[in-house]
């Protein structure tokens, strides 16, 4: 969908952030999983959503659990709340106990409206940002969400467009132009951004591989396949092989896609992929 | 939503025996509960997982024990005697469903027992059952060291004068425990696989005799009087084999993580008991079509087994070995997974002490109340006698049942604020009468020695009451 549209057009409306980031934060916080404190500074600009859960077996109840460990759940959320704060953030703070972490932090995120989902990983300090776009993503969130995180810094952003060989319908090259001119038109540098496409069969493969270059990675749900049942999720595999943590920008919701129509007028193409031709 | 407080809160307050000063509605959500601290306790299981669970708990006495007693005692109007169970069963079923909308909490009948009539009949009710599951347990792991020494008798293997069916049964329950205690997922799909498995090994078996019967295999089926022994024997055979219809109300025990409760319960509770009492009602009438009444009776308890064999030979007899097999593996891990939440709810509410509801962290799962489970089961195996133990069972969970009835016609009498059911009984005074009156008149049907012990249990559990916990207050308490 990147290259349907014409690039060029940009009106003053899009000089600004559209939709400000919110963030969701999943922690296994009774697994003792904690969040660096780069990746606090990093994310403390935008909204963010701190969830800790904890998955039990299906023979445990929920209640069971939460009554003897609750406190410990909410006190490490807390903690991890309170960094936050001191970096100069507002977090809001989520626990729950649940059997599916999957439908959980589908649940909360659709409540709280998130428009991406960090899945971490350890990082050091964070000033290399590696966007590999394969088509499916929200042109819109991707801008906003970059563009807040960067802004006033020093970090750097490459926008990687990956075609999956011969006859793809995706152009990468005119997909990474576009995601550059936005992120221009919403404030940031050029030289802070650099593009550059590759053709790939195995982009999920590629992208790990490359993931030690790259402080953290920003990509798209992924579509949904029959590959992605098998192995899981593309932004979940990538987050299990790559040794930075993965933002996931997640796809408008179907039912607020609507509501949002107004305000994309200008910027037709940060609708999700259900339009994408491929 | 003020009893998820941690250890320490209202659960001291509610020992000290006062009553929490106000009582606030229900604030459950559709997808997902909040307790009092404003932690999220997620509903993960839909209608086919509490389906699943009803059908797994009842499945099997109706198709592996009774069908040959059952058509000695009415004939193939047997089949009308497991209609009417089913009727009974759904007159309790109904009342149950309301009181679980309202009240959706993991812990079943004591849980509505208790806030609807009190703190003494609901511990009754919860030590009891505890027991009860405990027994029943028993005897499913008995059956299925019965039907493991069964299937490799009819497979021809020799095994000498080596006993199996107890210590098959033990090393099973030891299985069972084990998977629950370290599994994390396991124990959930093994219960699905097995349900799936052994419907669909039923409806084949059901489907190949109903074709038979219809004569569509060119064989003379039995032509025989429909009600040879008259009217009367219909129901109290209808009595007998009631006991098949137990374990629907297990549904109501795992309320507290079912998704959209207020439209998933009442399904799943009248679903299953509709499933069950339709393949019961098909088992008699294939059975009844193949022999005449006067043979299946004279098979007894492997009467379709002998049915199984007629239609496809040894193959056909093996088969329905293994659903038996199967039958009595998911009867057990079900009432494992309810005595376990047994133990939790009357833990919760500090009738047994707080202990009983540990967890570990490790393997995330209630070690305490499983072994409260397990371990008495085990010890019961091993002594043997269990048969007299599952009538016992069967006392106790429909004297749950009766208490069940009552306590919604309680409910709707005092009618409490916070008292908002998504599903509400029409003419809930005859169907919930009528539900207490058939479980209470089903009890006196019973041996006089399970009516003794049972009885002797519920004493018990009101003197532990009296003794440990005269002070916890219930009623109205959510």
């Amino acid at each position: 969908m990147w290259g349907d549209l014409p690039g060029e057009g940009l009106t003053d409306a899009d000089l600004a952030i559209r939709e400000p980031p919110v963030i969701l934060l999943p922690v296994e916080v009774l697994e003792g999983q904690t969040i660096p404190d780069t990746v606090v500074e990093f994310l403390a600009p935008a909204d963010v959503i701190i969830l800790g859960y904890h998955v039990l077996p299906e023979q445990t109840p929920t209640e069971q659990a939460s009554m003897q460990f609750e406190d410990r759940a909410q006190e490490a959320v807390d903690d991890i709340a309170q960094s936050f704060i001191d970096a100069g953030g507002d977090p809001e703070t989520r626990v729950v106990f649940t059997h599916d972490r999957e439908q959980t932090i589908d649940r909360v995120a659709t409540e709280v409206g998130a428009t991406a989902i960090l899945l971490p990983n350890p990082t050091g300090e964070i000033s290399e940002v590696l966007v590999p776009i394969r088509g499916a993503i929200d042109g819109g969130r991707l801008a906003d969400l970059v563009a807040t995180l960067l802004a006033g810094g020093a970090g750097h952003v490459t926008l990687w467009g990956i075609a999956a060989g011969e006859g793809s319908e995706f152009d990468a090259e005119s997909a990474v132009d576009r995601a550059a001119e936005r992120l221009r038109g919403r404030g940031l540098p050029a030289e802070q951004i650099t593009t550059e496409t590759t053709t790939a069969m195995l982009q999920i493969h590629d992208i790990v591989d490359r993931s030690d270059e790259a402080d953290i990675i920003v990509m798209g749900e992924g579509r949904e396949s029959l590959l992605a049942v098998l192995l899981g999720e593309d932004a979940e595999r990538v987050a299990e092989g790559a040794v930075a943590p993965v933002l996931v920008v997640r796809d408008r919701d179907p039912d607020t896609e609507v509501a949002d129509a107004d305000e994309n007028t200008a910027d037709a193409d940060s609708h999700p992929d259900a339009d994408d031709p491929e | 939503m003020t009893d998820y407080d941690g250890a320490s809160a209202t659960g001291s307050d509610v020992h000290a025996g006062e009553t929490p000063p106000e009582i606030t509605p229900p604030v459950d959500d559709e997808e997902a509960t909040v307790t009092e601290a404003g932690t999220e306790l997620e509903r993960t299981i839909g209608l086919s997982g509490g389906i699943s669970i009803g059908v797994g708990t009842m499945i099997g006495a109706g198709i592996f024990v009774f069908p040959g007693l059952a058509a000695g005692g009415a004939g193939p109007a047997a089949a009308a005697s497991f209609g009417i169970g089913a009727v009974i069963a759904l007159f309790v079923a109904l009342p149950t469903s309301e009181l679980a909308t309202a009240m959706p909490k993991s812990g079943g009948g004591y849980y509505f027992i208790s806030r609807a009539l009190g703190a003494l009949p609901g511990a009754v009710v919860g030590l009891s059952i505890w027991l009860g599951l405990v027994f029943a347990t028993a005897f499913y792991l008995v059956g299925f060291g019965s039907y493991a020494a069964a299937v490799l008798a009819e497979a021809g293997v020799a095994v000498g004068s080596i006993p199996i069916v107890i210590p098959s049964a033990l090393l099973f329950g030891v299985f069972l425990t084990a998977l629950n205690l370290f599994g994390t997922e396991n124990a959930a799909a093994l219960q699905n696989y097995v349900v799936g498995l052994l419907l669909t090994i039923l409806v084949f078996f059901l489907g190949y005799g109903g074709l038979d019967s219809l004569g569509v295999f060119g064989r003379a089926s039995t032509p025989e009087t429909f009600a040879p022994f008259g009217p009367l024997p219909v129901f109290t055979t209808a009595a007998l084999v009631f006991t098949s219809y137990l374990g629907f109300a297990q549904v109501a025990t795992v309320a507290g993580d079912i998704k959209r409760p207020g439209r998933n319960l009442p399904l799943a509770m009248v679903a299953s008991v509709v499933i069950v009492g339709i393949l019961y009602v098909a088992t008699i009438f294939v059975a009844t079509s193949a022999f005449g009444s006067e043979t299946l009776a004279s098979f007894g308890e492997t009467a379709i087994v002998e049915v199984a064999r007629s239609f496809v030979g040894t193959g056909g007899a093996i088969a329905i070995l293994l659903a038996g097999l199967l039958a009595t593996i998911s009867s057990a891990n079900a009432s494992i997974l309810s005595t376990s939440r047994a133990v939790f709810a009357v833990s919760k509410d500090e009738i047994i002490p707080r202990f009983a509801s540990r967890m570990n962290l490790r393997y995330g799962t209630p070690h305490v109340a499983l072994t409260m489970a397990g371990g008495p089961v085990l010890v019961l195996v091993a002594f043997g006698e269990v048969e007299v133990l599952a009538e016992v069972a069967s006392f106790l969970h429909l004297v749950m049942y009766c208490l069940m009835c009552v306590a919604l016609i309680v409910m709707r009498r005092d009618e409490p604020e916070w008292y908002d059911p998504a599903f509400r009984v029409p003419a809930h005074r005859v169907v919930a009468g009528l539900g207490a009156v058939a479980s209470a008149g089903l009890i006196l049907f019973m041996q006089p020695t399970s009516q003794i012990v049972g009885v002797a249990i519920m004493l018990a559990s009101a003197g532990w009451y009296k003794y440990y916990a005269s002070d916890v207050q219930l009623k109205g308490v959510l």
